[in-house]
């Protein structure tokens, strides 16, 4: 055992398969990493754990659900488990960070180096906040067939695996398959049937996995009651609360079809999606509208 | 013998006067141009002498000096022919001048058959003749459409030399009826265009949100950059922009027909430019041709586009260099060239509308179709959005694709009710900045800014919120104060209320391009 500095000043860590902190779950699969290599809050590991993960080329749809599921499931005490790249992956970190939570990042690179590089910030984040770890030496560069083996610590860690959105030949997939194998829960979000980015979680709950209706489902089913209550409509006017149940309903709209819907001209529905929007019911994207809470 | 007439030469899109001398002395045959004419007009020397004697008059035999005053400028262009060709002949005493006639203004190209041919920038030579003063002006018929609106003295169409000669010497007959004009038949000429079927915005269905930011954008002379996958509609929209915009005023069409007149663009046959051009460059041109340029400084397309639409398709393909130029020129209304001919300032009063797809492949966002671009690829390609560049567009707007069940669907807004809405709010700013040197809201900047975008209580505490809640930079919460002005306008509305502000967050920067926290 011997205790290094990163280049960042951060304590990096190894832990052996025969130590303690060794996560139980992951001990149990098989042929298991013989040492993990962290940085940051060595508790993360001990605490349960579920996975977040998805495709780096999100729709907001997907950014959002991944947030508000890291958040969601922090705030519940949960620790949020991910891979760290861009799209859904960053999104679960940030939510769970959002909400003071825990959240451990599994690297397909040493435990030092930041791959993709535009998540420096977020990973001087989570080395403060939260635990990196990574199976690969110090110094490791990231290289495809590393991937494969980060999909399975994430699920090894973890006692269940949500894909929030994945096309047809997403990395994710590996990792609910991955995760089947040892016998974890596989939950899919599912998406709109026209969407390719969620072809591959469509076809998941296909194939068997939990579909994800509400984010409680996952706290539900590990017997964790919730601990902050869904935020909702609350203090909404009549309008408002008739464009949420519009969103509701719909999932997604663009400013033309709410138009179409409520029968008003674009400058007030532009005015009702700003007023929702700076309360943080709805957020904009791509042109369109989503709902936030 | 000498004698003496009047032309003028171009400078940027206005004319100044120019006096053609001539001498016919004893020695031996010789002609000389004096006076720094350019190679056009060193060689009208040998059309000049054709015309002449194909035009039943002799090229005087003797030393023939041609001078042309003020003698220290460059002169350009073939209009001096006809006036250098009569004053040879009046200087070899073949052509008298009738009472009156000897302050005319003669303005025209000659073929060596003696023909007069049409001339570029016709109408400010002749705007300024007329303010000089002359009182019988003579043209090439070729050019008598675009001569329409000018009112205040005699102009003379003419078609061969002979004809100019007589209309000197007063004799009647060379052209039908006192007072000449005889070319009342440019209307025909204006009519010929409206052939193609009228665009409407009403063909336009279920774009209601980016109609209402068009209606905005005309009526405030805001800058509006349109994101929409391909065949979203974005150049169908752009072009009728023209129809919802209000009628050019008599000073606006002579401004747009000068300089249409000077680049040579009228249509032969047709008249002044009656309706607010609309123009399109392809995203590989240069600067020069975007700003206006060249050795003698011509109109490039954002001075031609003056009192319309300049639509940029393709935005992120134009140079980097290209799109900066325009910047001062958008801001300013007008952009002054500088070159060794001297500076010289074209108007540039437009609406900018830019159309891009979202991203390499273009389908990011699209409800059916996949993108296929990485992640590093929308990156890079979002880079092209570069801040300072979307800082200077008033207008961001998410083009979503018409889908077919809508065609057909929910009667669209027409051009009509649009228009009336743009001209509502014109009326409103026409008041605002009369003794101004401002034309727009969207020209808005500074301590004026300050002055008429006021807020009340309502509306700082809104803008507070927003600025704190989301990466909007300083020079994006102008934007939306000039945008949220001309929302209080078309409404009606004194001061800025906080729907107006709403309704402008909704046109602004592009959520998917912004940083990330």
């Amino acid at each position: 055992m011997r205790e290094d500095m990163t280049e960042r000043g951060h304590i990096m860590e190894k832990v052996h398969m025969d130590r303690e902190q060794y996560p139980e779950l992951l001990r149990k699969i098989s042929s298991p990493p013989e040492t993990l290599y962290c940085i940051g809050e060595l508790s993360c590991l001990s605490e349960r754990c579920v996975a977040v993960v998805g495709s780096r080329k999100a729709t907001p749809y997907g950014r959002n659900v991944a947030f508000r599921l890291g958040k969601r499931l922090a705030e519940s005490g949960v620790t949020v488990v991910s891979g760290m790249a861009e799209g859904i992956d960053a999104e679960a970190h940030r939510g769970a960070l959002e909400a003071g939570g825990r959240t451990i990042a599994v690297l397909g690179c040493g435990p030092d180096i930041c791959y993709p590089k535009t998540n420096r910030e977020l990973k001087d984040r989570i080395e403060r906040e939260g635990l990196i770890i990574s199976q690969f030496r110090p110094g490791t560069e990231p290289r495809p067939y590393h991937f494969p083996l980060r999909n399975r610590i994430i699920s090894g860690i973890s006692e269940a695996v949500v894909v929030v959105e994945a096309g047809m030949s997403s990395g994710s997939l590996i990792t609910a398959e991955s995760a089947a194998e040892q016998g974890r829960d596989v939950y899919a979000v599912p998406g709109n049937i026209n969407s390719l980015s969620s072809a591959g979680t469509n076809r998941l709950i296909k194939d068997g996995a939990l579909p994800l209706v509400t984010v409680d489902d996952i706290l539900w089913d590990m017997k964790i009651g919730s601990k902050a209550e869904e935020t909702g409509s609350q203090s909404l006017g009549e309008d408002e609360m008739e464009l949420y149940g519009l969103l509701r309903k719909h999932g997604e709209m663009t400013i033309d079809e709410i138009c179409d819907m409520l029968l008003e001209p674009a400058e007030k529905v532009n005015v009702l999606v700003t007023l929702m929007e700076m309360k943080g019911i709805v957020f904009t994207g791509l042109g369109r509208v989503f709902i936030s809470v | 013998m000498n004698s003496k007439v009047n032309t003028g030469a171009l400078r940027g899109i206005d004319g100044y006067l120019v006096t053609v001398e001539a001498d016919v002395s004893r020695g031996l045959p010789a002609s000389n141009i004096v006076g720094l004419g350019g190679a056009a007009v060193k060689e009208s020397i040998e059309r000049i002498k054709a015309a002449v004697e194909n035009s039943e008059f002799q090229y005087p035999l003797k030393r023939v000096v041609l001078n042309l005053i003020p003698a220290d400028v460059r002169k350009e262009g073939s209009h001096y022919d006809l006036p250098m060709a009569v004053a040879v002949l009046m200087a070899a005493e073949q052509v008298r001048p009738a009472d009156g006639m000897r302050d005319s203004a003669l303005f025209g190209e000659l073929t060596l058959a003696g023909e007069v041919t049409g001339i570029r920038g016709a109408l400010p030579l002749v705007l300024c003749a007329v303010e000089r003063g002359a009182k019988n002006i003579i043209v090439p018929e070729d050019n008598m459409g675009e001569l329409d609106l000018i009112k205040g003295s005699n102009i003379f169409p003419v078609k061969t030399l002979r004809q100019a000669a007589e209309i000197i010497e007063g004799k009647e007959g060379a052209v039908a009826g006192q007072g000449g004009r005889k070319n009342q038949g440019g209307k025909e000429g204006t009519e010929g265009n409206d052939i193609e079927e009228p665009e409407d915005f009403k063909d336009i269905k279920g774009h209601e949100n980016i109609k209402r930011a068009m209606v905005i954008s005309a009526a405030g002379g805001h800058g509006i950059l349109m994101v929409g996958t391909p065949g979203s509609g974005k150049t169908m929209l752009a072009r009728r922009m023209p129809t919802i915009m209000p009628p050019m005023s008599y000073d606006e069409k002579i401004q747009v027909t000068k300089l249409y007149s000077v680049a040579g663009l009228l249509a032969e046959g047709k008249s002044i430019v009656e309706e607010r051009p609309f123009r399109a460059p392809h995203h590989s041109i240069t600067v020069p041709a975007l700003v206006g340029g060249g050795r003698v400084p011509a109109p490039g397309e954002i001075s031609l586009a003056h009192c319309g639409v300049l639509f940029l398709d393709e935005f992120t393909e134009f140079d980097k260099k290209v799109l900066d130029s325009i910047r001062e020129p958008l801001e300013e209304g007008m952009i002054a060239v500088a070159r060794k001919a001297g500076r010289v300032v074209f108007p540039s009063r437009v609406v900018l509308i830019a159309a891009a797809n979202p991203c390499k492949c273009g389908y990011l966002g699209d409800p059916v179709r996949k993108c296929t671009c990485t992640q590093g690829e929308i990156a890079s390609y979002a880079g092209r959005f570069s801040g300072p560049i979307l800082d200077r567009i008033d207008m961001h707007i998410r083009v979503g694709s018409v889908k077919y069940e809508e065609i057909g669907s929910r009667g669209g807004t027409s051009s009509e009710m649009m228009k009336s809405a743009v001209m509502r709010a014109r009326a409103v700013q026409e008041r605002r900045y009369t003794g101004s040197r401002l034309y727009f809201n969207s020209q808005l900047s500074g301590k004026l800014l300050e002055e008429h975008c006021a807020l009340d209580g309502k509306g700082e505490r809104f803008m507070k919120d927003v600025y704190e809640k989301t990466p909007l930079s300083l020079r994006g919460y102008h934007r939306m104060l000039k945008v949220a002005r001309t929302i209080a306008d078309i409404e009606g509305e004194e001061g800025i209320r906080v729907e107006h502000l709403m309704e402008a967050f909704q046109y602004r920067m592009l959520k998917e391009y912004e940083r990330k926290r």
